[in-house]
């Protein structure tokens, strides 16, 4: 498998003395599933943020597809995006538009400005969003509005609005945070599903450390800013833990430890 | 439960109880209070000293209340056009609405755009501060002002009420604007920008949609109050319409019942306009 991200001595400074990166370097091949885990305010978002330049890093060489992204101009960086899907823990979504506005709106990277300023979409693209929502269930919402929607379902139309870019890569960042359990299956097994059968690497931001180890090929922990352990899951152990969660660790032990059992 | 027995005891104490009804009951006495009282006695003392000292030029008091009220009730009981006809009446109001209509839609026009570079979710806050320092100062000079201060370039009349008005009309917007723009969620335009949108992409995707009915409300309440501003710029600045009609039932013909007749037609078109606004806004707000 070929690299598709590589990070090499990354850091992000906030200020004078915030660090929220420091020299961070991983790769990932394409079609992997990766976790990042930490605790709180380790850097995960930033790191992912990085990604797709919503955040700029401060120090360091990002590569995408063998292409620095740190020196991209307007231009560049627009095409990018237009290739990274992103998911968000609050989907993010435009609430007084229908489902099936709000997916296309994963188009717009690919317009130029006039035709998304009038919303002007293609037969085809409408053909491949309506596609998308009929593999995730949501072909009966396709015309209600988003505020009428759960947030399960709010947030597999942000995973459709990010698969309709066509994207080389997939970033989530907590996307089960604010859902329910059942909800969060769901959605994870449509996440591992896009991993498995369209070949789309996903990087995923996670709180819950079973769900993580469950679902990834490779794990990276981060706390404080650096990456402390990268790795497949089942390296993970209760030492592991401890060194990326600190003194927060006993709970995700508890997880852990049930996980085995069961 | 030793400190319990304690605080029963206590309260059983009449003196105790006493002092803490006091301590209750009583209002503190500090400046702050001081000054409201001194404010109060010196506003019944002025208007004591104000009807004490009025030059009434020998006008009864009483019987000019009693004059006042008379004429209010043939204002508005014995109503009747006498210098101008129904049809002048009815094409006088439309030209004050259409010199309502015209300064909302220019206003309304500009703002949006001024709005959107307003609105801090939307720009750097730097243009953001300038534009609303800006619009508050045009803000807080009145409407009638503005249209004098343009009168001196264009002159008395109807482009002065235009300009001025329409001056208004963008400082209020683009306070209303770029304040319902800021309503939207940061997180929605930073999952738009990261698809790879543009920020006019955004704008009329996300950020447009996402507060129409807060546009559409404030613009009609802009529109209630230009009409307003229209009928006094009529006699304050002859810019024509019913208000024009108005001063001159008034100041040059003297004839109260003409005015009851106008102050009707105004109320009756107030009303309409309110009854329509009311309507679309229900047709929107689904």
């Amino acid at each position: 498998m070929t690299t598709l991200l590589e990070f090499k001595q990354v850091s992000k400074q906030y200020g004078a003395d915030t660090r929220a990166l420091s020299n961070v370097n991983f790769t990932v091949k394409q079609g992997e599933f990766v976790s990042i885990i930490g605790p709180s305010g380790a850097g995960k978002s930033t790191l992912l943020r990085c990604i797709n330049r919503m955040i700029d890093a401060s120090g360091g060489e990002i590569m995408f597809e063998d292409s620095n992204i740190m020196g991209l101009n307007k231009r560049g960086l627009k095409q990018l995006r237009s290739q990274i899907g992103m998911v968000f823990q609050h989907y993010n979504l435009v609430d007084r538009l229908s489902v099936i506005e709000n997916v296309l709106h994963g188009r717009l990277g690919y317009k130029s400005t006039l035709e998304g300023v009038l919303g002007l979409y293609s037969k085809e693209e409408k053909r491949r969003a309506y596609t998308i929502l009929k593999t995730l269930g949501l072909e009966e919402q396709i015309y209600k509005r988003c505020d009428q929607l759960s947030g399960g379902q709010k947030q597999r139309v942000g995973i459709a609005r990010a698969l309709v870019q066509d994207p080389k890569m997939l970033l989530c960042d907590e996307p089960i945070a604010s859902l329910d359990p059942n909800a969060s299956i769901i959605i994870m097994n449509h996440l591992r599903d896009i991993c498995t059968t369209m070949g789309i690497t996903v990087i995923v931001n996670l709180h819950q450390v079973e769900v993580a180890l469950k679902y990834s090929d490779r794990i990276l922990g981060v706390n404080k800013g650096s990456v402390i352990y990268d790795g497949p899951p089942a390296g993970i152990k209760r030492e592991q833990l401890t060194r990326i969660y600190g003194s927060e660790i006993e709970e995700h032990i508890g997880e852990l430890e049930k996980q085995h059992a069961g | 439960m030793k400190s319990l027995e304690g605080l029963t005891t206590i309260h059983d104490k009449d003196a105790e109880r006493e002092r803490i009804d006091a301590r209750l009951k009583a209002k503190p006495f500090n400046k702050q209070s001081l000054v409201i009282r001194l404010t109060l006695l010196g506003l019944i003392l002025l208007t004591v000293y104000g009807f004490a000292t009025f030059d009434y030029k020998e006008i009864d008091f009483f019987n000019a209340i009693l004059s006042a009220l008379d004429t209010v009730k043939t204002m508005f009981f014995l109503p009747r056009l006498s210098h101008i006809t129904f049809l002048d009446a009815l094409t006088q109001v439309s030209i004050t609405l259409a010199l309502a209509f015209l300064t909302t839609l220019f206003g309304g026009i500009i703002a949006l755009f001024l709005g959107l570079l307003a609105a801090r979710n939307l720009t750097n806050p730097r243009l953001s501060a300038v534009i609303k320092a800006g619009v508050s100062f045009i803000r807080a000079v009145p409407t009638v002002l503005w249209v004098l201060i343009f009168a001196i370039a264009a002159g008395l009349g109807s482009v002065a009420a235009v300009i001025g008005m329409t001056f208004h009309s963008i400082s209020y917007l683009v306070k209303a604007y770029s304040e319902s723009f800021e309503e939207l969620d940061d997180g929605v335009i930073e999952a738009l920008k990261s698809s790879g949108a543009s920020w006019w992409q955004i704008v009329f995707q996300a950020v447009i949609p996402s507060s129409a009915t807060y546009l559409i409300s404030w613009t009609f309440m802009r529109f209630e109050i230009n009409f307003a501003v229209a009928v006094a710029m009529g006699a304050a600045a002859g810019a024509g319409g019913i208000g024009y009609d108005m001063f001159m039932a008034s100041s040059f013909y003297y004839d109260v019942r003409e005015i009851g007749m106008i102050t009707y037609f105004i109320l009756a078109f107030a009303v309409i306009l309110e009854v329509i606004a009311s309507r679309i806004k229900k047709k929107i707000r689904v």
